[in-house]
Order: C-alpha cells, then sequence, then structure tokens
C-alpha cells in the first residue's frame, strides 16, 4: 500500500503540478488568483487534516456515500503534491533569464522551439534538487494514510506492538531508509547527468 | 536604395516616452554607430529592430519592404513578426548563449530549426545538416574560435562566449547585423578581442548597427554615427563630424564626458 500510494501520487501529480504551475503564472488576473489561493490554503494546511477533509467531507456535506479510504487518500496526496509541484516548477519556469527566451527569438524560432529546444532542459536541471527533496519527503508522507486506517506499513507494524513486538516497527524505519536511500541515487545520477552544463 | 529605412519610430513603456519619434537611413555595407548616454532609448532602439519590443508607431523599411508599419496591422502578427525578424541578427550585451549546448551546436541550431521549413528537407535531410555544420565550422573559425567548438559556454571566456555569439548571429545571414553594447559585460582585457571580431566584418562591409559606449571605437569603426538623447536624434553625421565638431551642446557634454575616461 505504502508504494502503491508513493507511485500513483507521484504519476498524477507530477503533470498536475504542471497546470497549477502554469495557472499560477497567468495573464489572467483571475486564474492567477485562484490558483494561488489554492496552494496557499493546500500548503498552508496539515496534510494529515487533508486527508480527513477528503474522506469524511462528502460524506458529511452531501450524504454522499464514503468513498473507499485508499481512494481518499490517493486523491488528497495527490493535490498536496501537485502544489507543492507547481511551486518549484514555478521557481524553476520563471528561473531562466529572459535573455534566453529573447535569444532564441531574435534567431527566429517559435514558441515551441525555444520552449523545447532552450528552456526545458534548463528548467529540469534547476528543479532537480527541490524535486529530489519533495519525493523524499513523500515517501515519509505515506505514513499519514493511517489517519484513515489505511493499512500502509506503519500501521501494519504498530499492529505488533499489541504483543509486545517492538521490531516490526524498527523494520518498518529501514524500509523508509532503504527507500529514499535507492531514490537518493537515482537523483544524484540524474544531476550528474545534467552537470555537464551550467545554468 | 538604402537597405534600411526607419521613420518616425516611437515606443512608450506605460506612459513614459523612450524612443520619440526616431528616422535614419542606412546603405548596404555602412556601419551605424548609436552612441548616447544610459536610458537614452539606444538600446530600445535596437531591440524594436529585432521586434523584441513592438513599437507603438513608425515604419521600419527593408531593402525596400516594409517589415513593419505601426499602422498596418498584417505586419504585427507573430508569425510575421518572426520570419521578418531573420532580417536582424542581434547580438546582446549578456551573450545569451544557450548553456546546454556547445559552442558549435550555438551556432548551429537555429539554422537547423529553419532548414526543417524548407521543402526539400526531408530529401536531403544529413546534406543539410553537413552544409550548415560546415558552415558553422567556417564562421567560428572566422571569430578565431575553431578550436572550441565542442566547448560549453561555462567553459569559455566571456570574449570568447561574445565571439560565438557574433558566429550565432552571422549564421543565419542576416541583412544588418545589430550589436547591443557588446564589450559592456567584459572585463577591459577581454574587449580587444571582441572589437576585433567586429572591426573586421566592417573590413568585410557588414552591414551593421552598433551600440556601443567605446566612444574610439565606434570612431574607428563607423561610417554614420548617431546620437540619441532623451528618445531623439540630437546629432547625426560623419564619425569626424560627430566625434570632431559637434554642432548640439548636449553631444559636446556627453562626449567630454567620456574623453575624460
Amino acid at each position: 500500500m505504502t508504494c502503491l500510494i508513493f507511485i500513483v501520487t507521484l504519476v498524477l501529480a507530477a503533470p498536475l503540478g504542471l497546470v497549477v504551475a502554469f495557472g499560477s503564472m497567468s495573464k489572467l488576473r483571475p486564474l492567477k488568483w485562484l490558483t494561488r489561493t489554492f496552494v496557499w490554503v493546500i500548503r498552508g494546511t496539515p496534510l494529515m487534516l487533508q486527508v480527513i477533509v477528503v474522506f469524511y467531507g462528502p460524506s458529511l456535506l452531501w450524504d454522499w456515500s464514503a468513498m473507499s479510504r485508499e481512494v481518499a487518500v490517493i486523491a488528497a496526496f495527490v493535490i498536496n503534491y501537485a502544489a507543492y509541484f507547481s511551486e518549484i516548477y514555478r521557481s524553476g519556469i520563471e528561473g531562466v533569464p529572459r535573455g534566453q527566451y529573447e535569444a532564441g527569438q531574435a534567431l527566429g524560432m517559435t514558441k515551441g522551439q525555444i520552449f523545447f529546444k532552450i528552456t526545458l532542459l534548463q528548467v529540469i536541471k534547476r528543479i532537480v534538487p527541490p524535486m529530489s527533496n519533495e519525493i523524499i519527503t513523500l515517501v515519509k508522507d505515506t505514513s499519514i494514510a493511517r489517519t484513515i486506517a489505511v493499512r500502509e506499513i506503519i500501521m501494519e507494524a504498530f499492529t505488533f506492538t499489541t504483543r509486545g513486538l517492538i521490531w516490526p516497527l524498527f523494520y518498518s524505519g529501514l524500509f523508509f531508509l532503504l527507500f529514499n536511500g535507492i531514490l537518493t541515487i537515482l537523483f544524484g545520477r540524474i544531476e550528474k547527468k545534467l552537470g555537464y552544463f551550467r545554468v | 536604395m538604402a537597405i534600411l529605412e526607419v521613420e518616425k519610430l516611437e515606443k512608450a513603456f506605460g506612459g513614459t516616452r523612450v524612443l520619440g519619434g526616431v528616422d535614419f537611413s542606412l546603405e548596404k555595407g555602412e556601419a551605424l554607430a548609436i552612441i548616447g548616454s544610459s536610458g537614452s532609448g539606444k538600446t530600445t532602439l535596437l531591440r524594436c529592430l529585432n521586434f523584441l519590443e513592438i513599437p507603438d508607431g513608425g515604419v521600419i523599411r527593408v531593402g525596400g519592404e516594409t517589415v513593419f508599419d505601426a499602422g498596418d496591422p498584417a505586419t504585427r502578427s507573430e508569425s510575421e513578426i518572426r520570419r521578418r525578424r531573420l532580417h536582424f541578427g542581434l547580438v546582446f550585451q549578456n551573450f545569451n548563449l544557450f548553456p546546454q549546448y556547445t559552442a558549435l551546436k550555438n551556432v548551429t541550431l537555429a539554422v537547423e530549426l529553419l532548414a526543417r521549413e524548407r521543402e526539400d528537407f526531408k530529401r536531403r535531410r544529413s546534406e543539410i545538416f553537413t552544409e550548415i555544420e560546415e558552415r558553422a565550422r567556417a564562421v567560428l573559425d572566422s571569430v578565431g574560435l575553431s578550436d572550441k567548438l565542442a566547448s560549453y559556454p561555462h567553459e569559455l571566456s566571456g570574449g570568447q562566449q561574445q565571439r560565438v555569439a557574433i558566429a550565432r548571429a552571422l549564421a543565419l545571414s542576416p541583412d544588418i547585423l545589430c550589436f547591443d553594447e557588446p564589450t559592456s559585460a567584459l572585463d577591459p582585457e577581454l574587449t580587444g578581442e571582441v572589437l576585433r571580431v567586429i572591426r573586421s566584418l566592417a573590413d568585410k562591409r557588414t552591414t551593421m548597427v552598433i551600440v556601443t559606449h567605446e566612444m574610439q571605437f565606434a570612431r574607428e569603426v563607423s561610417d554614420k554615427v548617431i546620437f540619441i538623447d532623451g528618445g531623439v536624434i540630437v546629432e547625426r553625421g560623419t564619425p569626424e563630424e560627430v566625434f570632431g565638431s559637434p554642432k548640439h551642446d548636449r553631444t559636446r557634454r556627453f562626449l567630454e564626458r567620456y574623453s575624460g575616461g
């Protein structure tokens, strides 16, 4: 379950975050302020609370039958991480100097060519370190799923403590450490690969 | 016939007039130096020629063809502007090389992308790419960088980066090559190599518009000089006229400030 929450959140929140990022950089003021308010609310409240609201909210407000706990957890995670990712994307995109766009324009490139051939790789290079940070946090945040009794790894381990066994909890810690160790190596490789140029 | 004609060019930023009706023309093979203090509008003028700013008023003609007319919306559309930009090349103050590409790729990139629009591109793809690369090598050689083809911008000095930027602009064979204070971001000991390249272009009769603070250089290299102040041309003439015997007080005061240092 831990891995599932992690993977689905990453796969859905990464592109959704890009949409949110474009919204918060929009020239349409209402859209910009709406998106920024959304990001403010999501980043300004605890993820644990958001999980509870997504799970219990709809059934309390509108008499819906409660959605499955797993779906609720994933939905809350996707929304939360899309907001965080969007800010990382925004900083990456806004960090590309104006001169890069202008140089492309002066050379007769189209907007699409400037984005794909010039700015995209520079944006990726800029966002790899903060993204790796955020994704490592996501691994650990999956433990919040137990708030609404989704059987993620810590909850599983915790059931053993009632029988006086503390070791499973210790092993769950090792699991997180290992998982994040792999991610750290992976992101280190990406960073190294993009190290041939400087922005 | 003049290759470049500019008439009544106007530009304002949020109510502040930056260009107040600038007229000038340039013959093929001439080098025009634009001088003036910071904020006088000279960089804006250059950016208008390259359509990085869209002028509020005026007409720009290249080789008799109207490439911009503020009164004619057809000349202001995005795709038209992109095509017409290619009449002009621009060398920036801060080089603006693409950091993820080698010197060679910086020079070939735009030419390759443009070649994709050619009708015979699919058929002659590899031939075209070979031609482009050969030409890029030749251009980089002409700016003295044949040994730096595979270097990335961060591995080059400021002077070398600016020479790559010049090669990049030349590779598209623009009718008019524009320089926006090409040596202002360089350490003093590196300005020489860039100025030498520009001078050799002048010797080859490249049509150029050069915005510069290097007065001595402007005097030596240009055929015409324009002094801009407050968004209007205060004085114009040959280098001898403008630098040797300026008619206007404002020009004289400006030049005195520079001759001291």
